[in-house]
Order: C-alpha cells, then structure tokens, then sequence
C-alpha cells in the first residue's frame, strides 16, 4: 500500500516521465480521476428513476409540483449516497507499476483487494465509454488477463486522453518494446452503416423470422382472426430489437492497423476500443449466410486466448469480443485475416470431403462437409444454410479428438474435432470417412507438435 | 448395418493404435454401480408414494418399478462395458486416451500442451481406492480424464505427464 500523500491524482501528470523511462521502470502510483464517484452517481440515475417512479405508482400518490420536488429530491439523495460509497471506493483505488514493471492494482470499501497484473499475460486493453461516463468525456479500461476465472481488471474513470495513454502504456510495456507513445495506426477497414443495416436484416435467424411473422400476418388477415398477432409481435418484435442493438453495438466499426495489433472501433452510444495484440489470434472463422452469399458477404469471428472463457465477461459483450468484421466483402475479410495470420490462402486450400453416405447422418450439410491441411494451418467447413469455415494453425492446436457417435458407427463415418482455446469458432471435420478421419487426427497431433 | 451400431470398441486398429494401451481399475465399475445405487434411492421413494395415494391409478407404481428395474440392469450391464472401454497410452511425445461404447472417442493431447494435471477422488472412490487423472490444455473441450487408477499409478502418470509438460511447454 503507498503512503497516501505521494499518490498522483492525475495519470497524465506524469506519463512524460514514463515514457522517457526504461519501460519496466517503477511508476504511479496513481488514482482515477477525481470526478469518477459523480460519474458512477450519475449513471445509477435511471435506475433510481424507475424506482422512485414504481414506488410513487404502486403507492397510488397523485402526480403534483411538490411530488415532483420530492421525487428529485429522493432521486438525488440515492445517487448522493452513491456518490459517497463511491468517493470512499475512488480513495482507496490506486495503480502503479511495480518495481517488475507490471501493474499492480488496490482496491475495495469492504473487502480489500490487491491485484498484480502480469503484464506478459494482457490479452487485450479496451477503453469503453459508456453513456453517463461519455457526459463528463470520460472511459473506463478494461484489461483482459489470460487465465481462467475473474481475469478483467476495470479501471473507471479516466478522462478518455488518460485512458488512451494509459492504453498506449499497457500495451508498450507488455509488448515490450521500445517507445510506442505515438503509435502509428492506419484504416484498413471500415463498415458502412447501410451495408451493416442490410446484412443484419439478412441474417438467416433473423430473414426466417421476419419471413415467418409475414406469413402469420397475412394467414391472419385473410381468416380474419386475430390469434396470431401476439406470436407475431414476438417473432417479428425479437428479430427486429436484436438487429437495433446489433446495429448499435457495431455502429461505425472501424478496423485499423498498428504495430502492436490489430485494432477495433464500434458503437454508436457507447463507443469501444479494442485491440487483438498480434499473434494473440487462436483461430479464425468465416460465416456466411444464405442471403449473404449473393452480395458476396462474410462475417469473420476470432478466439483469442483470455477472452471468452471468464464467467465475469457479461453475456452482452462476449459475442463483440469474438468478432473482427461483423460484416464484409470476401476480399477485405480475407486481406483482414491475412493481417492476423499470415500464410493462410483459404483460396488454394485442398478440401476433402465427406463421403457420400454422410447424406444419411446429415442430409442437408452433408456435401459443404469437408477438411484441409496445409502443413502449418488446419481447416474445416460445415453448413450448408449459413456456411462456417473455420480455420486454426497447427502451432495453436491444443488437442485432436476422434469421435464416433452409434449412427457414425453404422454408416462407417467418424468426426474429428481439432481443440482450440475457449470462443465461438470451433474446428470440426464432421461426419468423414471413419479410418480417414482417424488417421488425420493422428497426423494433426503430429503436425501440431512440430508446428512452430 | 445396424448389428454394427453396438459393434464393441476398437474398430479399426491402425499403426499408429499399436502400443501398450492401459486399461482402468475394474473397481471404477463397481463405483459407478454404488452411484448408480444411489441415484436409485428417490426413484424408490416415487414408486412408494405412488403406490400409496389413491388418487393414481395402482396399475402406475408396479409399472414405473419394473421400468426402473429394466433401465437399471441396463445401466448396470453398461456401466461394466465403459469401464472396460477405457484405455490410455502414453506416447513419447503424447497422451492417448479413448473411452465410450455408444459415443466412441479417442483424445490426443500433445504433452507440450498441458496447462495442468489434476489427481481428484470423491468419497466412494476414495473408499475403493482408486482416483482419476484430468490433463488441462488451454481448449475447454480437450476433456482428457482417465479414471479408476489406484492413488500410486495416478501419482505416477500425473508425475510423469508434469515432468513431459515442463519440458515442451507451448502453445499459446
């Protein structure tokens, strides 16, 4: 714990003497900035809002000028009380670099905790802006951790100059390389808000249930009845509001170039920084939906080691943290993919595919089944309704796995699956040749231990 | 076509198959019976209720126990051909473990790639002496576990599996 008066308020203060440091120099410590308790007050508001509102409501009490003035009032000591909790969280809050050069973090009213973030194992550092810290031009960071269990480390707020610089500094002193204060970094991608529109319309779920709420409506208003209007509202209701936060969520997604990875901007309301370290990439897979295809459309999903396999990850933010374009044209997705692993031609691959039998396992996908190796990478496809096609190399192969179910069994057909870290992309021959496919399995094994 | 959907395990031995494949404790199969004892004890308790009350017809409690009965000589009879169907064989440069009767499968885990190897017992293995052995890599889905070995051959295998590890850590 550092004595309290040598600590700095201001990250930004000092930040000159850090970079003109060795990078594993000691520095800090430091706190957040002075206003962050307001901030967290400020966005526990709407919360307070609704309560005070059911409560007047269910209590049965007339709308009036002094109700109003008690309601602000009540509304205001609840977010002051806040504010207090927090002023008391922000005080014990400090970070520094510790004399190993990682980032070290106090925090906690009641429980007291101190974190030591090993900077070699950061996965990626984010700044998010949410609405409420977005008022005051404020961001939290937000640093993935490889390892299991709670492994992000939240540092709210600072002003969004001091989160980028402290990103800046992160990511230098995990890279561990030289001065990096102006990272160069240059657009290689970015997504048109009509094109992102179009193709989440597009998407199969969703065009199957907009098509489906079509045709309840119509059977409805020629019978007259009305009994199916409550379904429709849900199947066209739920597409409808998924592709309005989608469409939010990714709004302006940007994907630019710099030395120390790859870097993601999206969102409309709460703008967010991501950046995929390089080499940081376990596997890669292309997606393509039926109604994409004609435009020639793909969306590029990643695994990253760290990210995904925390249970702190919300639900919300685990399906972005895989993406690396939510939607673009096959060229760009593959000259993206080309940047975060190099010596892929998915083009050139030479595909082997599932035996004809397989159309009895699976009678739909069973001629998109197939699989491909070139000696530093493995491939697999499935699908045939939206095509998946993924991709992992043989020096990210963490185990090859055999499978036969008892219908495999009967028509002489097995799966092999090739293990990648925790994410959305997995990497499966399904439903080959039985002895074909074990004996790939046994030469991937091979190839992943010689992969370097 | 269909005789082969119960066909027993090993289906094709291949070169790379040939080698002293391990097999597990007989005594996981009498654990796993003593669980399955267990997991009997409510289903027991419904039959009596329901033979009780006289709102069920008294056809239904007669009728649930015979199927219970069946469905347990069943697993019974099944649980021994699991066991039996365990095998695991430690290569110079990997592990090797395959398991399943309806649901076959084969794990190669690279040892370069193990995260970390766990020896765990619960109280009815305990009380049979035997133990079983998980190897972690970074992938959730490697699932590597060889159970039923006695406490001293699982000491072994996790000292011998940590010791290969160690030395061709990578991967990540």
């Amino acid at each position: 714990m550092p004595d309290d008066d040598q600590i700095g308020d201001s990250f930004s203060q000092e930040i000159g003497f850090q970079f003109s440091g060795s990078m594993n120099e000691p520095g800090g410590p430091w706190r957040v900035n002075r206003i962050s308790p307001l901030v967290h007050a400020v966005r526990t508001v709407p919360a307070w809002l609704a309560i005070v509102f059911i409560t007047a409501s269910a209590l049965g009490v007339a709308l009036g000028p002094l109700m109003f003035v008690l309601g602000v009032l009540a509304i205001a000591v609840l977010a002051g009380v806040v504010a207090l909790f927090q002023f008391i969280a922000w005080k014990r809050l400090t970070f520094w670099f510790d004399a190993e050069g990682d980032l070290r973090v106090d925090s906690g009213v009641f429980t007291r905790q101190q974190r030591r973030v090993q900077l070699s194992r950061v996965q990626a550092v984010d700044v998010v802006q949410p609405v409420a810290a977005r008022l005051f031009s404020m961001a939290e960071i937000v640093i993935e951790v490889a390892g299991t269990g709670e492994s992000r480390v939240k540092l709210s707020y600072l002003t969004t100059d001091e989160a980028r610089l402290l990103r800046e500094t992160i990511l230098a002193r995990a890279s561990d390389s030289a001065d990096q204060s102006e990272v160069e970094t240059t657009v290689i991608a970015q997504v048109p808000g009509r094109m992102l529109a179009v193709s989440l319309l597009l998407r199969t779920s969703t065009a199957g249930l907009l098509l489906l709420t079509i045709i309840i409506l119509a059977v409805n208003i020629r019978t007259e009845g009305l009994s199916g209007v409550g379904i429709a509202v849900i199947t066209g209701g739920v597409p409808i509001l998924t592709v309005i936060a989608e469409f939010i969520r990714y709004y302006g997604f940007t994907v630019s170039d710099s030395d120390d990875g790859v870097r993601l901007k999206y969102g409309l309301l709460k703008t967010e920084h991501r950046t995929i370290p390089a080499g940081r990439v376990q596997a890669v897979e292309i997606v393509e939906p039926l109604l994409w295809r004609r435009k020639n459309w793909v969306r590029v999903r990643v695994n990253i080691a760290g990210v995904g396999n925390s249970s702190s990850s919300s639900s919300s933010s685990s399906g972005a943290e895989a993406l690396l374009t939510p939607v673009a044209t096959r060229e760009d997705a593959l000259s993206l993919i080309s940047r975060i692993m190099p010596s892929l031609d998915i083009a050139t691959l030479v595909w082997h595919s599932a035996p004809r039998r397989a159309r009895l396992r699976s009678p739909i996908q069973w001629s998109f089944l197939a699989i491909a190796w070139t000696g530093t990478i493995f491939a697999a496809r499935y699908g045939r309704v939206t095509r998946h096609t993924s991709v992992i190399p043989d020096v990210r192969t963490q185990s090859v796995r055999w499978t036969q179910g008892f219908f495999e069994r009967a028509l002489t057909l097995a799966s092999m699956h090739v293990d990648s870290t925790p994410g959305l992309v997995s990497i499966s021959g399904l439903h080959l040749d039985a002895d074909f496919a074990r004996t790939v399995a046994y030469e991937q094994a091979e190839r992943a231990l010689h992969a370097e | 076509m269909w005789a082969k959907c119960f066909a027993t395990m090993n289906p094709s031995p291949s070169a790379e198959d040939e080698g002293d494949w391990q097999s597990v404790s007989p005594k996981l199969a009498t654990a796993r019976r003593i669980s399955l004892l267990l997991a009997y004890i409510p289903v027991l308790a419904v039959v009596v209720i329901l033979s009780r009350l006289d709102q069920v017809p008294w056809q239904v409690a007669p009728l649930l126990g015979v199927f219970a009965v069946i469905a347990g000589v069943w697993a019974w009879w099944i649980i021994g051909r699991r066991v039996s169907s365990f095998g695991y064989l430690e290569r110079s440069e990997d592990l090797l473990v395959r398991s399943g009767i309806l649901f076959q499968r084969l794990v190669i885990v690279p040892y370069g790639r193990m995260q970390l190897v766990d020896v765990t017992a619960g109280p009815i293995d305990r009380s049979l002496g035997i133990t079983s052995v998980q190897l972690h890599t970074a992938a959730a889905t490697t699932k590597a576990v060889i159970p039923g070995l006695t406490p001293e051959i699982a000491a072994q295998v996790r000292d011998r599996l940590a010791r290969a590890g160690e030395s061709r850590s990578s991967g990540l």
